[in-house]
């Protein structure tokens, strides 16, 4: 789904704020992507979406070298791809629900479709009474929620979520990340950049730690146990 | 918490523009409006010059075709000494250009203007009564209506024959003069092509700024489209059709009030008894090319709108 050779990103002539990162994401595969602030999650982020191209190494998304891929089909895999971003990215000037609907009209579905979907998620968010409120006019986490929903909406096969429980309680961020491991358990392929080290130790995947541009992998505890208990 | 419900009109701006869904609000700044107002301008002056353009083919064109196989013989009413002809010299010399013509096979007609006609032909310049007295002569003129396919050649031996018979006589082509006025016309053709070029590349200049304005007060919106697997063509298409709009609207109204300015030109310039332009509007190709001045200058914003856009996007991976 998602390998990195020897990546490496720098902004303009700044330091690089990721080197040599090597990574292999299976498909269906579920990771948490932590480390500090400024550790350069967003950045790492920001390549798996194809927001922008690393400044060396070799990045393959879904089997292709986005190098060498044509323009037309960096569309179609973008279309694949559902992003929670940190700081939402929310068009003020259209309603949640049209927020929400975005990727669909933009994929070309019909419009029944998309008002039946569209509905449902955000009743299952709970913002089916905000349909159509500005998201300006909403807090922190129920525009966090709307992101979520935007993100989820088409199931995409790869789902990229910055800090998509920051804003939130913990009550509906653990909602949201069964929702997350639901549509997980349908085939999406899953990165999570977090903090809360309590949903982390509360779902048991491994974490991408990102320090200083180097990235580490660390099986989950628990994932650790039952291979310690497959080996005896 | 509060619910603000969308207003219809924050409605209009965000998502529909008549039935159509804009994802970008680009209806909602004073952008548009100088883009209206300037299109407007562009397709008034378009207007105006078209017309010109057309006015003075035409005009060129009913000269050419009023003078083509029109002669005029002018016998002068005095000898070359400065000796003034007698009446009864003068109707000799007269006498013999008409056999001259009379036998001549390219000539299809002629006329000998007799006192009466020259009178009318001198009014205008030197009023009604001038020439009333018979005390002096006057030059003696014969119109004279050549054949079709009468060639070059001859004519000019006929103008040989004459000059050789009447000392004197001038054989008048109107060539020469028609030629000046040709390039006088057809110098203010170009002129109002050049006008008409500028005024296409101006448009293209105003709306791509306009674009690129709206362009960078909407990037992050335009990115996050383009984040999410739209097109290309799927964010062109909503500035495209917006520029398409702005300019029919604007394009429209000024080339109304343009034809308005035609009209009145014309009816001022009939006011004033100056015959350049009867029937304007007569002439095919000018209805024609006049009404397409707001279709040609939206597509033409339509166009560059399309192009500003898609260069801004090939800066993005
Ligand atoms: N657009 C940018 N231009 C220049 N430098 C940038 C840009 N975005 C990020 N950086 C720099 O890259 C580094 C990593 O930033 P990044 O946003 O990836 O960190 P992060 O791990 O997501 O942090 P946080 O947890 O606070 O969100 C920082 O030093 C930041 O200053
Ligand atoms: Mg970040």
């Amino acid at each position: 789904m998602i390998r990195f050779e020897h990546v490496g990103l720098r902004y303009g002539i700044g330091p690089e704020v990721l080197s040599d990162i090597n990574i292999t994401l299976a498909p269906g595969s579920f990771h948490f992507l932590t480390g500090p602030s400024g550790a350069g999650k967003t950045s790492l982020m920001n390549l798996m979406y194809l927001g922008r191209m690393p400044t060396r190494g070799l990045v393959t998304m879904f089997g292709q070298n986005i190098n060498k891929m044509k323009r037309q089909d960096m569309v179609a895999i973008r279309q694949r791809i559902g992003v929670v971003f940190q700081d939402f990215r929310l068009l003020n000037h259209m309603s949640t629900f049209d927020n929400v609907a975005l990727p669909l009209r933009i994929a070309g579905k019909p419009e029944k479709e998309i008002q039946n979907n569209v509905r449902e998620l955000l009743e299952w968010v709970g913002l089916g009474e905000h349909m159509n409120v500005l998201p300006n006019t909403m807090s922190g986490g129920q525009q966090q929620r709307i992101a979520i929903a935007r993100a989820v909406v088409t199931r995409p096969r790869l789902l990229l979520a910055d800090e998509p429980t920051g804003n939130l309680d913990d009550e509906i961020g653990e909602r949201l990340l069964g929702l997350f491991e639901q549509l997980n358990r349908m085939g999406t392929t899953l990165v999570i950049a977090t903090h809360n080290q309590m949903l982390m130790d509360k779902f048991p995947h491994p974490r991408l730690i990102l320090s200083k541009g180097h990235l580490t992998i660390e099986e989950s505890k628990f994932n650790l146990r039952k291979k310690l208990e497959g080996l005896f | 918490m509060k619910v603000i419900p969308l207003h219809k009109k924050e409605k209009t701006l965000g998502k529909v523009y008549g039935k159509r869904r804009y994802d970008l609000p680009l209806n909602n700044n004073a952008n548009s409006r100088f883009l209206v107002i300037l299109i407007g301008l562009m397709s008034f002056l378009a207007t105006l010059g078209l017309s010109a353009f057309f006015t003075l083919g035409a005009m060129s064109q009913r000269w050419i075709s009023g003078l083509e196989n029109n002669l005029t013989l002018e016998i002068p009413a005095e000898t070359s000494e400065g000796r003034l002809l007698s009446l009864d010299e003068m109707n000799n010399l007269t006498q013999a250009a008409a056999s001259i013509l009379t036998s001549y096979p390219d000539v299809a007609r002629y006329n000998v203007m007799d006192r009466e006609e020259i009178q009318n032909l001198v009014e205008p310049w030197l009023g009604k009564g001038a020439l009333s007295a018979d005390s002096f002569p006057l030059p003696g003129l014969i119109s004279i209506k050549v054949k079709d396919q009468a060639s070059r050649q001859s004519v000019e031996s006929l103008a040989k024959k004459i000059e050789d018979t009447i000392p004197g006589a001038r054989l008048d082509t109107h060539e020469s003069w028609l030629k000046d006025v040709l390039r006088f016309t057809n110098a203010l053709r170009f002129s109002t092509t050049v006008l008409l070029t500028v005024i296409a590349v101006t448009t293209v200049i105003a709306v791509a700024g306009a674009v690129n304005a709206s362009l960078s007060a909407h990037h992050t919106d335009v990115e996050l489209l383009h984040l999410m697997g739209a097109a290309d063509s799927y964010i062109s298409r909503q500035f495209q059709r917006h520029a398409l709009l702005l300019g029919l609207a604007g394009s429209a109204a000024g080339a109304m009030i343009g034809l308005l300015g035609v009209t009145a030109i014309d009816w001022l310039a009939g006011e004033m008894e100056i015959y350049t332009s009867p029937q304007q509007y007569t002439s095919l190709p000018q209805t024609i090319g006049t009404a397409m001045v707001p279709a040609v200058i939206a597509l033409l914003a339509m166009a560059t709108a399309r192009q500003t856009v898609l260069h801004e996007l090939a800066k993005m991976p």
